[in-house]
């Protein structure tokens, strides 16, 4: 009996999952990589604040996987865009659905980006040494507006038609590189074939590739500068509160994005997707107009002091270009290391302003429209 | 740090323990809210945000929404899952104000959290909202149509009739706006004041803490911590599940038409502009008008000679008329 040797218990015994667990570490360094990933101390604690940028990564992989459902049914050509897109919401079960949610998930996708960019600019997480995660946070700004214009055109109906044109006619204004743009976009005179073939190229492949690539760098470098953290609060009160990224962060982030996938939802029941007449070089008695994100801008333009060649100029492309020049050179100008947003007047009030200015504009549209209509 | 906690402003306080509870109950709200949505027991009128605030900024608006519903006659919508929503508000709210009042009670007060406190705070805020709401929605409605139809007069008269119509619509919303903005900004801030000098005096009965900041710390970050795990964990995923399933079994297969309430005004475009056909038919119609001027002119031309003959006649049978005077 003494003899006998001793047998392991049977939970000391690696089980099958353990195995491929501990295989695939040893080839890729998994569990250092969970480490890495999940225990980032976060300073000061976790916060509701830090949501966004997970919540936008949520918003962008469930648009590319409602977009790939609907292209199984979309078809990109003049003939075809506005009778598939009907078929996909009146013969496709549940078409209505993810047309609709990814309709809605493009808005909330400009909320979240404009929420995104607030927090990082209330929060002074700009400064240095966080200048080119800014820098690629705004690239990728551009790039969401971008998905917005290219995919408010493959419906092919009247109201995709002519925010196209009107957003077109935009572009042109541009200096030196607008005619070329507004050509190759448009592929010829007037929106066709070519300008839904180019919109849906850049859809669906270079924006998602563009997106991609970029939202890596935004990641890389925000792992390598580390987070800001709160802009308020004693060293010993910060250092009291500060946790790791896992799990209160992250059960954050997953409320973030429930709700934002709850909010979509929602939208998508009360306001799904309705196609207007398909697209025709006449407007009749449409009156075009962009996206709701672009209505502020419209709106502006109506201004009389932007009429005229030279107004327009200035209205549709110096100042945004001025406005977007000055967000890109604002961790160079800002040199201040003070991050307290009440101790940064000039930030608070340009921000507010900023923002009171969008929403009054964008009502002035919606109050045009009716006067309009 | 004792100053600075008895500094503590009411509005302060109020907000310190309505916005987190708010984001704290927001989520589970959102799964009942989607689920009867997509089980077609909920339907909104146009101000969908306006109804989904009223849920979800419970538990002031509890009691507050019926009250503006049948007293003010504004109605956000109908079906069951309104009312039943607003039930299942409840047991939620009061968690979440129990679990956020807890952790402020020791961070911000330094003070031991009563028992019950949830429920505490539960019917102080929904008795506050109740008493409020209805006020804070009457004067914020009436200053906004008072002023609406100030700023529409005051660009009626001579002086401002040149202006564009841009630049007048801007002008009338930032009057009007800026007016309701700062009331309703005032009101909420009243009303949060009130929550937070009702959260002040409930307060004031407690026990101090006497643990250093970092035990206190690591107490409120224990509390967020369910005790069983594991249980929790089961629980949320089959809860999860539970909902997922009567999100997919209600969920409409095709285009859910909108309810009898809550019809939208219908979005027209003008018919489609073919431009081969209107060419055609202009043309026949300019064809056609071409026949009719030419025959009215040969009408005319045939009534001129007529007309000539006539007066050949007369002219050779009568003497010649005189030259009519100059005035």
């Amino acid at each position: 009996m003494g003899n006998t040797p001793a047998v392991n218990p049977p939970s000391s015994q690696p089980t099958v999952i353990e195995k491929v667990i501990a295989f695939v570490d040893e080839r890729v360094g998994l569990k250092q990589m969970q480490a890495k990933m999940l225990n980032e101390p976060v300073p000061g604690g976790s916060r509701w604040a830090y949501v966004f940028g997970s919540v936008l990564l949520f918003i962008f992989i469930m648009q590319a996987v409602t977009g790939i459902l609907l292209m199984f049914y979309y078809v990109p050509t003049a003939d075809h865009a506005y009778a598939s897109t009907q078929y996909i919401i009146h013969d496709v079960d549940y078409g209505w659905f993810l047309l609709s949610y990814h309709f809605w998930g493009s808005t909330a996708m400009v909320v979240c980006v404009f929420a995104h960019m607030s927090q990082v600019f209330l929060w002074g997480a700009y400064k240095p040494p966080r200048e080119m995660i800014w820098l690629v946070g705004l690239a990728l700004f551009g790039i969401v507006m971008g998905f917005g214009f290219t995919g408010y055109l493959l419906p092919w109906d009247q109201r995709a038609y002519w925010a196209t044109t009107v957003g077109v006619e935009i572009m042109d204004k541009t200096p030196i590189v607008g005619d070329f743009m507004a050509r190759f976009l448009k592929g010829g005179p007037t929106p066709g074939q070519m300008t839904l073939s180019r919109f849906f190229v850049i859809h669906v492949m270079i924006l998602p590739a563009a997106l991609m690539g970029l939202a890596g760098l935004h990641l890389f470098l925000f792992r390598a500068a580390g987070p800001a953290g709160p802009f308020r609060g004693t060293a010993e009160e910060i250092k009291a509160k500060t946790d790791f990224f896992f799990p209160r962060q992250i059960w954050k982030d997953i409320v973030g994005m429930a709700v934002v996938f709850a909010s979509i939802c929602a939208l998508a029941f009360w306001e799904p997707v309705v196609l207007l007449e398909e697209a025709t070089p006449d407007p009749g008695d449409y009156h075009p107009e962009p996206e709701w994100y672009f209505l502020f801008l419209f709106q502006l333009l109506r201004l009389k002091i932007f009429a005229g060649e030279f107004g327009q100029f200035l209205g549709a492309i110096a100042l945004p270009g001025a406005f977007m020049a000055l967000l890109a050179a604002l961790p160079f100008i800002d040199r201040d290391p003070e991050r307290n947003i009440f101790k940064r007047p000039v930030a608070l009030i340009g921000w507010i302003v900023v923002m009171v200015s969008i929403l009054l504009f964008t009502m002035s549209a919606i109050i045009n429209r009716e006067f309009l209509d | 740090m004792s100053d600075e906690r008895d500094s503590l402003s009411p509005t302060k306080i109020g907000l310190g323990v309505l916005w987190p509870a708010f984001w704290t109950a927001l989520p589970i709200k959102l799964a009942f809210a989607l689920v009867f949505l997509a089980m077609d027991m909920m339907h909104f009128e146009g101000r969908l945000g306006l109804g989904f605030l009223m849920f979800l900024a419970s538990p002031v608006t509890v009691f507050a929404t019926p009250i503006i519903t049948m007293g003010l006659e504004s109605h956000i919508g109908e079906g069951a899952g309104i009312a039943l929503l607003f039930l299942l508000c409840i047991p939620i709210d009061i968690w979440a104000l129990g679990v956020v009042g807890r952790t402020y009670f020791l961070e911000k007060f330094r003070k031991e959290p009563p028992d019950g406190l949830g429920v505490t705070l539960w019917w102080k805020c929904a008795v506050v909202g109740a008493v409020f709401l209805p006020l804070l929605w009457f004067i914020v409605g009436t200053v906004t149509s008072t002023s609406i139809s100030m700023a529409h007069s005051l660009f009626e008269m001579e002086l401002f009739k040149g202006i564009p119509v841009a630049e007048r619509i801007s002008a009338e919303l930032s009057l009007w706006g800026g007016v309701s903005v700062t009331v309703l900004i005032v009101l909420l801030l009243i009303g949060v004041s009130l929550i937070g000098r009702m959260i002040r005096s409930t307060s004031e009965t407690a026990r101090p803490v006497a643990d250093s900041y970092q035990h206190v710390v690591t107490r409120w970050d224990l509390m967020r911590v369910p005790a069983d795990q594991g249980l929790m964990l089961t629980a949320l995923t089959l809860g999860g599940v539970v909902l997922s399933m009567l999100f997919w079994a209600g969920l409409p297969v095709t285009t859910p038409h909108p309810h009898e309430c809550c019809k939208k005004p219908e979005v027209k475009a003008e018919p489609p502009f073919k431009p081969l056909e209107s060419l055609n038919k202009d043309e026949k119609l300019i064809a056609q008008l071409e026949g009719q001027i030419d025959a009215l002119e040969k009408q005319k031309a045939e009534a001129e000679k007529d007309k000539d003959k006539g007066k050949g006649k007369k002219a050779a049978s009568a003497p010649e008329a005189p030259a009519p005077k100059k005035p």
